[in-house]
C-alpha cells in the first residue's frame, strides 16, 4: 500500500513540476480518445435514428421493390430496374393473409410553393391504404380517403413543418392550396410530426401525401416504385412474402424484384452501419496509436532526465522491476488522463450536437475508451520503463 | 568478531577506448563486524570503485566478494538489491536525495523497497531518527531547502532506516564545510561505538581518516597499506 502510494505520489508530483509537457503529452491521447468516442457516438446515433424511423411506420409491413435483395443492400436495386402496375398490385391483394396493399410512386426533391414562399419535400402517391402502412395519423383536417383517388381530387396531406414553413402557422393552411411543378393541390389534412429531422432526405416529415390518381400528372405511366404491403399478424408474414414472391415470379425474373419485410431492412442498414463505423473508428484509432507515440517519446525523455534518480533508487535496494513499475505507471496514467479527458469532451460535444442529432455515448465506448487508453499507455511505456529498469545502478548513480 | 565482508582477489577492468584499464589489481580485504575503516587514496586510485564493489554496486571482473560468508556472485540481481536494502546504508559525497521528496520521504525511500515485513513502523523510526540528527521541523521541507550539513544527516538518517550492519560512507564530508564535515565525522563514529555498526569511509583527506581505528591505503588500484 505504502509502495503504490509512493509510486503514484511520484508520478504526480513529476506531473506537477512538468505541467505543460505532461498537458501537451495526454493531449495526442485525448484527441484519439476523442475522435473515437465521437464517431462511435455518432454512429450509434445515426443508427438509433434510422431504426426510430423504421418504428414510427407501421408494424408486420412488406416491401416488394425493384432489384434482387443482393443490390438493395448496395441500395443500386432502388434505382432503375422495372416498376410495378396494377396488375402486380392485384396479384399482391389477392394473397391471403395480406391486409393492406399500397402501390407508392415516390417523387423527391419537390419543390413546393404557397404564399410566397417555397420548400423542398418528397411527393409520395399511393391510396388511403398508406395511411395505415406509414403509419399517419391525424392533427388537422382529414387524411386521404378512398373518394380522393376515385374523383382524382388534387389533394394533399402535408407535416406540421411544411404547414409552418409555407403558411406561418398549421390552422392556416387547411384548405390553401400548394403549387408543385405547376400543379395546384388543395390542402385537406395535416399528420402527426413523425419526428426526425437534420438529415435532409430520410426526414419523414419532408413528405406530402396525394393519391395516385392525383399524381398522374408525374406519374404519366401510372406505374409505382414499390408495393408496400401488410401482414395481418407476424407469424403470417414470411409466409405473405413467399406468397407474394410466389405470385411475381409468374410476371418476373428473380433478379428484378425482392420481397423484403422490415427486419431484413434494418439488418442490412445496421450492416452497412456497421461496416461504415468501424471503418471511421479504425481510422480514427491512428490518431490514438500516433498519441501512444508521443508518450513513448516523452516517457525515453523523462527516463534519461531521471538517470540519476533511477540510480538512488536502486542503490537504496530497488529492483529493476520496482523501476519499471514506477516509470509502467506513470505512462499509464499520462495515458488514462488523456483518455480521460478525451472522453469528458467527448460527452460535452456529444451534449452540445444532442439538439441537431441524436448522438450518444454507450457504456461499451467508454470501457472500450479507457481501456484502449491503459492498454497504450503500458504498450507505449514498456519499452521505455525497460530502458529504465535495466540500467545498471552503478551506471545510473555515476549520472551527470 | 566474524568477517563481515571478505573481498578475495579482486580485480576490476574497463576497456578505455582500445586500452585496458585495470582500476583494481588483485584487491584482498577482510572486515570484521564493527570496524570502523577508512578506505584512504587519490582521486583515480580505484578507491570509489572498490566501495562500488562492497557496496554491491558494481561487480568485479574476476575475485569473489562475501558478504557475511555468502558468495555474491551466485546471487541474482533481485537478490542483490535486496541485499543492498537490507545490509547496506549508502551516505554520498553528493547527499543523492531525491529533491522532489520531502526530508520525511527521502528517508524513508528505503523502506519501500523492503521485501520483507518490517517488525517496525519505519515512519516511526524516521521521526526518530528526525529528531536525534536535530531535524526536527524540517520533516516536509525539500532537500534543496536545508544545508549541506542537514542535507548530510538526512542521508544517513536514510541509511539507518533499515537497521543495516554495513554504514558505507563515500566522501562523506566532501562537500561540506569543517565544520558539519566533523559533525557528519562525529555522527559516524557515534554508529559505529555506541550501536556497533561496521562503517567503512572513502575518503582521499588523511584527517579523515585519521579518525578512524583502521586504513586500508589504495594506490594505483592496488592496497599499499
Amino acid at each position: 500500500m505504502r509502495y503504490l502510494s509512493f509510486i503514484f505520489k511520484s508520478a504526480f508530483l513529476d506531473f506537477s513540476r512538468n505541467k505543460g509537457r505532461t498537458i501537451l503529452t495526454s493531449l495526442g491521447i485525448l484527441i484519439g480518445v476523442l475522435s473515437v468516442v465521437l464517431l462511435m457516438a455518432l454512429g450509434l446515433g445515426l443508427k438509433k435514428y434510422i431504426s426510430n424511423q423504421f418504428d414510427s411506420l407501421g408494424a408486420n409491413l412488406i416491401y416488394v421493390m425493384p432489384g434482387n435483395e443482393k443490390a438493395m443492400t448496395s441500395g443500386a436495386g432502388m434505382m432503375g430496374g422495372i416498376k410495378f402496375d396494377d396488375k402486380d398490385v392485384l396479384r399482391v391483394k389477392r394473397i391471403e393473409g395480406c391486409e393492406v396493399v399500397a402501390p407508392v410512386f415516390a417523387k423527391p426533391g419537390i419543390e413546393m410553393e404557397a404564399n410566397g414562399n417555397s420548400e423542398t419535400g418528397e411527393l409520395i402517391a399511393s391510396t388511403d391504404e398508406i395511411n395505415i402502412v406509414m403509419n399517419l395519423q391525424l392533427e388537422e383536417g382529414r387524411l386521404l380517403e378512398h373518394r380522393d383517388n376515385d374523383k382524382r381530387a388534387k389533394t394533399i396531406v402535408i407535416s406540421p413543418k411544411i404547414a409552418e414553413k409555407l403558411f406561418d402557422n398549421q390552422r392556416n393552411a387547411l384548405g390553401k392550396t400548394i403549387t408543385i411543378e405547376g400543379q395546384n393541390f388543395k390542402v385537406i389534412g395535416i399528420y402527426k410530426s413523425k419526428g426526425g429531422g437534420g438529415l435532409g432526405g430520410s426526414d419523414m416529415d419532408s413528405h406530402v401525401f396525394v393519391s395516385n390518381a392525383a399524381a398522374y400528372v408525374f406519374n404519366t405511366e401510372k406505374k409505382y416504385f414499390a408495393i408496400y404491403a401488410k401482414a395481418e399478424s407476424k407469424d403470417l408474414i414470411d409466409r405473405v412474402k413467399k406468397d407474394i414472391k410466389t405470385s411475381l415470379l409468374k410476371r418476373y425474373d428473380e433478379k428484378q424484384f425482392s420481397v423484403v419485410d422490415q427486419a431484413e431492412i434494418m439488418g442490412t442498414i445496421n450492416q452497412i452501419f456497421n461496416v461504415l463505423n468501424t471503418v471511421l473508428v479504425a481510422i480514427a484509432a491512428i490518431s490514438l496509436v500516433v498519441g501512444g507515440i508521443g508518450i513513448m517519446n516523452i516517457m525515453y525523455v523523462t527516463v534519461s532526465e531521471r538517470i540519476r534518480e533511477i540510480g538512488i533508487r536502486r542503490a537504496l535496494g530497488a529492483q529493476s522491476k520496482d523501476i519499471l513499475y514506477q516509470f509502467l505507471i506513470e505512462s499509464v496514467l499520462l495515458s488514462i488522463f488523456g483518455g480521460i479527458f478525451g472522453l469528458g469532451l467527448a460527452y460535452g460535444i456529444v451534449y452540445l450536437l444532442q439538439s441537431l442529432f441524436p448522438a450518444y455515448i454507450d457504456l461499451i465506448s467508454i470501457i472500450l475508451s479507457l481501456g484502449v487508453s491503459s492498454v497504450i499507455g503500458i504498450v507505449f511505456g514498456v519499452f521505455p520503463a525497460k530502458k529504465a529498469a535495466d540500467l545498471s545502478p552503478i551506471d545510473a548513480i555515476r549520472y551527470e | 568478531m566474524s568477517d563481515i565482508i571478505k573481498v578475495d582477489k579482486v580485480w576490476k577492468e574497463y576497456m578505455m577506448g582500445d586500452v585496458l584499464f585495470q582500476a583494481l589489481k588483485d584487491i584482498n580485504i577482510l572486515v570484521k563486524e564493527g570496524e570502523l575503516s577508512a578506505i584512504v587514496g587519490p582521486s583515480g586510485s580505484g578507491k570509489s570503485t572498490l566501495m562500488h564493489i562492497i557496496g554491491l554496486l558494481d561487480k568485479p571482473t574476476r575475485g569473489k566478494v562475501f558478504i557475511q560468508g555468502k558468495d555474491i556472485s551466485t546471487f541474482t540481481d533481485n537478490k542483490i538489491s535486496t541485499l543492498r536494502n537490507e545490509f547496506v546504508g549508502f551516505v554520498f559525497q553528493q547527499f543523492n536525495l531525491i529533491n522532489k521528496l520531502t526530508i520525511l520521504e527521502n528517508i524513508m525511500l528505503p523502506s519501500i523497497y523492503a521485501r520483507r515485513k518490517l517488525n517496525y513502523d519505519p515512519k516511526e523510526k524516521a521521526l526518530y531518527l528526525i529528531k536525534r540528527f536535530g531535524l526536527v521541523g524540517k520533516e516536509n521541507s525539500y532537500p534543496n531547502k536545508i544545508s549541506g550539513g542537514q542535507q548530510q544527516r538526512v542521508a544517513i538518517a536514510r541509511a539507518l532506516i533499515m537497521n543495516p550492519k554495513l554504514i558505507l560512507a563515500d566522501e562523506p564530508t566532501g562537500n561540506l564545510d569543517s565544520k558539519s564535515g566533523n559533525e557528519i565525522l562525529k555522527l559516524l563514529k557515534e554508529l559505529n561505538h555506541k550501536e556497533k555498526m561496521t562503517v567503512i569511509i572513502v575518503t582521499h583527506d588523511q584527517l579523515v581518516a585519521k579518525e578512524t581505528k583502521r586504513i586500508i591505503q589504495i594506490r594505483d588500484g592496488e592496497v599499499v597499506a
